[in-house]
């Protein structure tokens, strides 16, 4: 028998808005370095999306712990013992464990926003020494980016609640997840922007449905996987599938939030020359698969609690 | 390092007296829990944080189809390879010179990640101090060269304390008369290290792990799995990236 953490929704709204933060960093980021100058609306708005949200993030992870004041602890401690793990690395009380996702997840999420905080303030002015070191950070910060998203899936598989220990591809999911919801924020948010830049909003649709094909693989594959873990994890399984959870996991994550996207991006035009760029289609579609993506972390997260102390 | 110590939970002696359950309380100043009805004399279902030992009554059918209650008094099992110690991110549980775990209470900032990473769901929330808590193997006690509260007020020698090895050898020995006596199902439970390293509280069950709600051998350590699930998601990164770039370097692209 095992007990979970008893997490409330206020973590799985960290790990739907940390993963919408850190993907909507690295794909500025790339924007930044890869895409043409009139593509740096996302540079911009993806950075200062990310810096934004860092705050909250933050304090959704402050408030829930049973000590908030303590949360420091999770960098630095005073007086460090010696025997805190078999690879803990520890140095003047500055400590991490490389095989802790929480442990890595609170140095990455503090590099992340210190990155976020770099990219915005870059972003004030179009000055272009400021612009090439912000293309330069972004690169590094990139790294953190991508971590952040994926640390949190990780972090539900390094357990022994059912359903998540079982998944070995937690981490990927939650990334493309991410991504997905991140690149479809981005084009929202360009779309709303009188005269938002046709050609660049039509490089987004396609990033972000190419994420949403890689996710819809991921999520079969995440499928097949838990399927084969123990009893408990099965039956936390068929909650999702054929329990209480299967009509908002196959109508909202399934459904809405995977198959209907790509069959409006596809009659659009994607992956060449779409009929339209911007309008009603793109706003559906991105709304539809950042509820799908926010179910789909959500649905997950609540079964692997949701058996509760049973055997 | 010291010693390793440890405890020996012999399951075919126990009577259920729950003297042990009662002896942890009252050595660790627990106090006093709403009694949950179980359908049993077991009280607490679960392993709680003012509920360190728990004897628990498993029943089943005998071979004659009358019931029988398995009793086991179930505690912190102190792994060699610790999901809880594994886990933590503040560095507040940490293994003393004799190999057991402990939960540093001026540390801990109760993010509950440990209670997500026991295989055996010992470790529990504090809704009081905002931390959490297990058995500690009776701290205070061992520093001063004593056994554990259980163990010293066990009647039938159910709970045995001592080093490590030397409780093995007996454990074996054990096992070895139960077997001769023509029980084919009794086992033993953490003394390899196929249960997370191997226990230094581990067990002599009469039938197998799952029907006392422990995990079925093997138990692997919770954490053992990220770099292999790490080198997924980097490759899912990998391929949102390429998407991505292929998609932004485009040139004159009609709309």
């Amino acid at each position: 028998m095992t007990q979970p953490p008893e997490w409330p929704w206020l973590i799985d709204l960290y790990f739907f808005l940390g993963g919408i933060a850190g993907a909507s960093y690295a794909l500025a980021a790339i924007a930044d370095n890869f895409g043409s100058p009139e593509d740096r609306g996302v540079a911009r708005t993806g950075y200062i999306l990310a810096l934004a949200l860092a705050p909250v993030l933050a304090l959704l992870l402050i408030v829930d712990l049973g000590m908030p004041g303590r949360f420091f602890h999770m960098l630095w401690v005073p007086k460090p013992s010696t025997a805190i793990g078999e690879g803990a690395i520890n140095v003047l009380g500055f400590h991490v464990k490389p095989y802790s996702p929480m442990s890595v997840g609170a140095w990455g999420l503090g590099f992340f926003g210190a990155f976020a905080a770099a990219g915005a303030y870059l972003s004030a002015t179009e000055r272009p020494d400021r612009l090439a070191l912000r293309r330069t950070l972004g690169l590094f910060g990139g790294l953190f980016a991508f971590f952040l998203p994926a640390y949190t899936g990780q972090l539900l598989s390094a357990t022994a609640q059912p359903l998540w220990m079982d998944s070995r591809l937690g981490g990927a999911l939650f990334l493309l997840v991410a991504a997905t919801g991140a690149g479809a924020t981005l084009a929202l948010i360009l779309q709303l922007r009188e005269g938002g830049p046709a050609r660049t909003i039509a490089k987004l649709r396609r990033t972000y449905t190419w994420c949403l094909i890689l996710q819809a693989v991921v999520l079969a594959a995440y499928l097949w996987n838990v399927s084969g873990g123990t009893p408990k994890t099965v039956r936390a399984l068929q909650l999702l599938l054929s329990g209480p959870y299967a009509l908002p996991f196959w109508g909202g994550a399934v459904i809405l939030g995977v198959a209907v996207p790509l069959i409006l991006e596809f009659r659009d035009g994607f992956p060449r020359g779409y009929r339209q760029t911007a309008g009603a289609t793109l706003t559906a579609a991105a709304i539809l698969i950042l509820l799908g993506g926010f179910l789909t972390k959500f649905l997950i997260f609540a079964a692997g609690q949701a058996l509760g102390l049973t055997a | 390092m010291a010693k390793a110590l440890a405890m020996f939970t012999d399951t075919s002696v126990c009577i259920g007296c729950r003297a042990c359950q009662v002896a942890c309380k009252q050595w660790n100043q627990l106090s006093w829990e709403e009694p949950v009805w179980t359908g049993s004399y077991q009280n607490q279902p679960h392993f709680t944080d003012k509920t360190w030992r728990l004897v628990r009554f498993i029943e089943k059918k005998d071979a004659k189809g009358d019931p029988k209650w398995l009793l086991m008094s179930d505690v912190c099992k102190h792994c060699v390879q610790a999901g809880c110690l594994e886990a933590c991110p503040t560095g507040a549980i940490y293994r003393t010179e004799f190999g057991t775990v402990n939960v540093n209470q001026d540390i801990c900032n109760g993010c509950r990640y440990c209670v997500s990473a026991c295989p055996f769901g010992v470790i529990s929330f504090n809704t009081g101090t905002g931390r959490v808590n297990k058995c500690t193997f009776c701290n205070d006690r061992i520093h001063e060269g004593m056994p554990t509260a259980c163990a010293k007020t066990c009647p039938t020698d159910s709970i045995q304390f001592g080093f490590r090895d030397e409780l093995v050898v007996k454990a074996r020995k054990r096992l070895e008369v139960l077997r001769q006596q023509g029980d084919k199902d009794a086992q033993l439970y953490g003394v390899d290290d196929d249960v997370v390293g191997g226990l230094n509280a581990f067990f002599l069950l009469l039938d197998r792990p799952e029907v006392y709600g422990l995990p079925p051998k093997p138990v692997p350590l919770p954490q053992r799995k990220v770099p292999l699930d790490s080198g997924w998601s980097i490759l899912s990164a990998v391929g949102v990236a390429i998407g991505a770039v292929v998609a932004f370097r485009e040139r004159g692209q009609s709309s």
